[in-house]
């Protein structure tokens, strides 16, 4: 009984729906036509982070202009990716705008799963004038290029992994520098792990994003030559080197519990000063220059991951908006992101404080730059450091392989096998190596 | 004569049971829509090499074992059988064992008692999602109030989910918190059919409370016990979002169970056919042992007194 009243109910509000979407689209002329987009209902999903929450807070503006309903959701970053991946994979109707997330973009792409945008873009009756695709940075807009060399999402953030100091006045107190190699990462962490109850390092238990730098610092690589050649090379002597520092870092100067950390943790605890060091996304760290929830505010300070012997190799995301393939908004849905990453709005975005603009015009921009100095380290510049190294040397390419989700997990268990001593790095990485061959194998690729 | 009686009689009787069969088969389609046709397509799932990425492969049957295959040489899905097994007779084990120790406490007609037994009842009413994160913040030793205090009283304890020899044990400790009040409820329910009579003349006759409790109120309860018992293991194989909140099967692979490896293949990598696969076993493994417990002859003590 109490299961089948709210049934009905939903069987009436749906009818009402469809009679009222049947009624609208009859309506919206007899208005004038001023508004494009009177009665359709847009579903809008993203992750939660700064530009989503931001773009929520202006939705109204965009529902007056155009008319249409926004549907707007934005959980975490984990159960986002889960829901996107399944609802894209049915090319279901569920959503019209979709973030189009870093590490699944190649395998979105290029399972036919999403919009190519260059039609709407060229079209000077969907796309104003001055919209500018070009203005968005070339590192960041080639991730949501598909292989037929179409753009399948508008970028809105370019971020970097870098390296934060939370309570760098201990290491100033030690009379260390801010560490720029791996062997002075370990230095700097001998002198100060534990001063003040503070923790030496830790970092977002997503390893496969964490801890990849470092093995390619250490000369290491997740595939022989991505995206050509998918062989694993997790058991390499370089990898599995890399893997035992990584791993080393938690164990020897981690909090408790800290193969547990998720990257919100990770931020709450650099935040609060209860952890030191950690390598971790700039949308993130950029939270610990808000003096009104950031602790460590006067003490932190920010530099790009460390050198190993091999060479810096900073780790990039780009995520971008775009329009799935079963949406059945799509000029709407169109209309939503061009609003959504308009000058205008990436400028506002920027002037609230935003950390992570994909725009040159923005990155630019003195506002931008003035507010990205905190505590004397220059993020922006740090960012775009990371960016232009990542587009010189081609190191990130392993990320937007179809098959990386695969492969990311394994890296995620090899670190917290080896940090929580159930493993040496050889067998963690050799583990690792094996099944990532099995799972590859199974993706149907013939190794 | 005879057969002139019975004819009519077993006419009546077929049409009675015909009747019955009409009205039951709605019940019956409905059933079948609901149950049975998804689990033949789980099955025929489990027979293709059906991936979310590979449309194009997706009905190939020329190879309907191959997913089978795989399982047996899979490390890390047999590994998740014995966390299976573990996960569930701990917290099978635990869940009976605090169950009937409070009901037995609490059986009484008090107000006290009354009041007490509702709130012991409230964290099998809360969603296992909100269960799960209270046990987060409970396991997280930055937040953790137990960990505060533990730490204030001198026995720091170290976190008991990164830990590999804790971490199963912090779930089943989690589990058996959300669904002992099943066990309770259970129990208490059979408590109060319990006949005084019997009870009665056996503290005349000067068993003491053990005795009691062992010859005359266990033998009571025993059926609603393995009731509970078989439920609760059922339900064990399903163990998730304690899983996927706490620790994300690891650390390494240690609280993975055969089920969230499910989810892992099917849901993460979009390898619809093996995890189907993984789902098939878990339905024939969960099949066999209910089965296995029923032939045990737990269920034949209906009538103790006899």
């Amino acid at each position: 009984m109490t299961a089948s009243q709210p049934t009905r109910r939903h069987l009436l509000a749906a009818g009402a729906a469809v009679g009222a979407s049947a009624l609208l689209p009859r309506q919206a002329p007899a208005q004038g036509g001023a508004k494009k987009f009177q009665g359709v209902t847009l579903n809008v999903s993203t992750f939660s982070a700064a530009y989503p929450k931001l773009l929520q807070q202006w939705l109204p503006e965009f529902e007056a202009a155009t008319g249409a309903r926004v549907n707007y959701d934005a959980p975490s970053f984990p159960v986002y990716n889960q829901r996107a991946d399944l609802e894209l994979s049915t090319r279901g109707a569920a959503y019209d705008v979709v973030n189009v997330t870093f590490i699944y973009s190649s395998r979105w792409i290029n399972s036919g799963w999403l919009t190519p945008l260059d039609d709407y873009i060229r079209n000077p009756n969907l796309t104003a004038a001055d919209f500018d695709i070009d203005d968005f940075l070339a590192g960041a807009r080639a991730p949501e290029t598909g292989r037929d060399g179409k753009l399948y999402g508008v970028p809105w953030t370019a971020e970097a992994l870098l390296t934060a100091s939370s309570r760098f006045d201990l290491v100033q107190q030690a009379g260390l520098q801010f560490p720029d190699t791996t062997d002075d990462l370990v230095k700097v962490l001998r002198a100060v792990n534990k001063k003040e109850r503070v923790a030496g390092f830790v970092a977002d238990n997503h390893y496969g994003w964490t801890f990849v730098p470092y093995l390619h610092a250490f000369g290491g690589d997740v595939f022989r030559k991505a995206p050509d050649d998918l062989f694993p090379t997790l058991d390499t002597p370089e990898a599995v080197a890399a893997a035992d520092y990584y791993a080393n870092l938690l164990k020897e100067f981690g909090p408790d519990g800290a193969i547990t950390y998720q990257p919100d943790q990770v931020t709450q605890a650099l935040k609060q000063g209860r952890v030191n060091f950690t390598d971790s996304g700039q949308l993130h760290l950029a939270q610990l220059g808000d003096p009104a929830t950031s602790k460590t505010v006067k003490t932190v300070k920010f530099g790009l991951v460390p050198k190993g012997p091999a060479g810096r190799f900073p780790g990039t995301a780009v995520h971008g908006l775009g329009i799935p393939a079963g949406s059945k908004n799509k000029e709407a849905a169109w209309a939503f992101i061009q609003w959504a990453l308009s000058k205008q709005t990436t400028r506002r975005a920027v002037a609230a404080g935003y950390g992570s603009p994909a725009r040159r015009s923005d990155i630019d921009s003195r506002v931008f730059r003035d507010k990205q100095v905190i505590n004397g380290s220059d993020l922006a510049q740090l960012a775009l450091d990371s960016i232009e190294s990542a587009s010189r040397t081609g190191h990130m390419k392993y990320r937007t392989v179809a098959v990386y989700p695969q492969v990311d997990q394994q890296l995620n268990k090899a670190i917290a096998l080896i940090a929580s001593g159930q493993a040496n790095a050889k067998q963690a990485m050799q583990q690792a190596q094996a099944q990532s061959i099995a799972e590859l194998k199974r993706a149907g690729l013939s190794l | 004569m005879a057969s002139l009686i019975a004819a009519p009689a077993g006419g009546w009787q077929a049409e009675r049971r015909r009747a019955f069969a009409f009205g039951l088969a709605p019940a019956l389609a409905v059933l079948l829509v609901i149950t049975l046709l998804p689990a033949a397509a789980l099955l025929v799932g489990s027979l293709t090499p059906l991936s979310l990425t590979d449309p194009a492969g997706t009905f190939r049957f020329d190879d309907p074992l191959v997913n089978y295959r795989h399982l047996l040489g899979d490390e890390r899905f047999l590994g998740s059988i014995g966390t299976q097994l573990q996960l569930s007779v701990a917290s099978v084990a635990l869940q009976l064992g605090v169950g009937l120790g409070l009901a037995l406490l609490l059986d009484g007609r008090s107000a006290v008692l009354r009041a007490t037994r509702t709130v012991f009842l409230i964290p099998m009413v809360l969603p296992p999602i909100v269960v799960a994160l209270i046990w987060k913040i409970i396991y997280t030793p930055d937040v953790s109030p137990v960990h505060r205090a533990l730490e204030a009283a001198g026995w720091p304890v170290r976190s008991l989910i990164a830990n590999p020899d804790t971490a199963l044990w912090a779930i089943a400790f989690a589990d058996t918190w959300q669904w002992f009040p099943f066990t309770l409820l259970m129990v208490l329910a059979a408590l109060q059919t319990l006949p005084a009579d019997p009870v009665e003349a056996a503290s005349l006759d000067g068993a003491n409370r053990w005795q009691l409790f062992r010859y005359i109120v266990f033998p009571h309860i025993r059926p609603v016990l393995v009731v509970c018992g078989l439920f609760r293991l059922i339900d064990s194989f399903k163990a998730f979002p304690l899983i996927y909140v706490l620790t994300d099967g690891g650390p390494g692979n240690v609280t993975e169970v055969t089920n969230y490896y499910g989810f892992i293949q099917a849901f993460n990598f979009s390898y619809w056919g093996y995890g189907s696969a993984i789902a098939m076993v878990i339905l024939a493994g969960v099949f066999l042992l209910s089965w296995g417990i029923g032939k045990l002859g737990w269920n034949t003590h209906e009538h103790p007194d006899r």
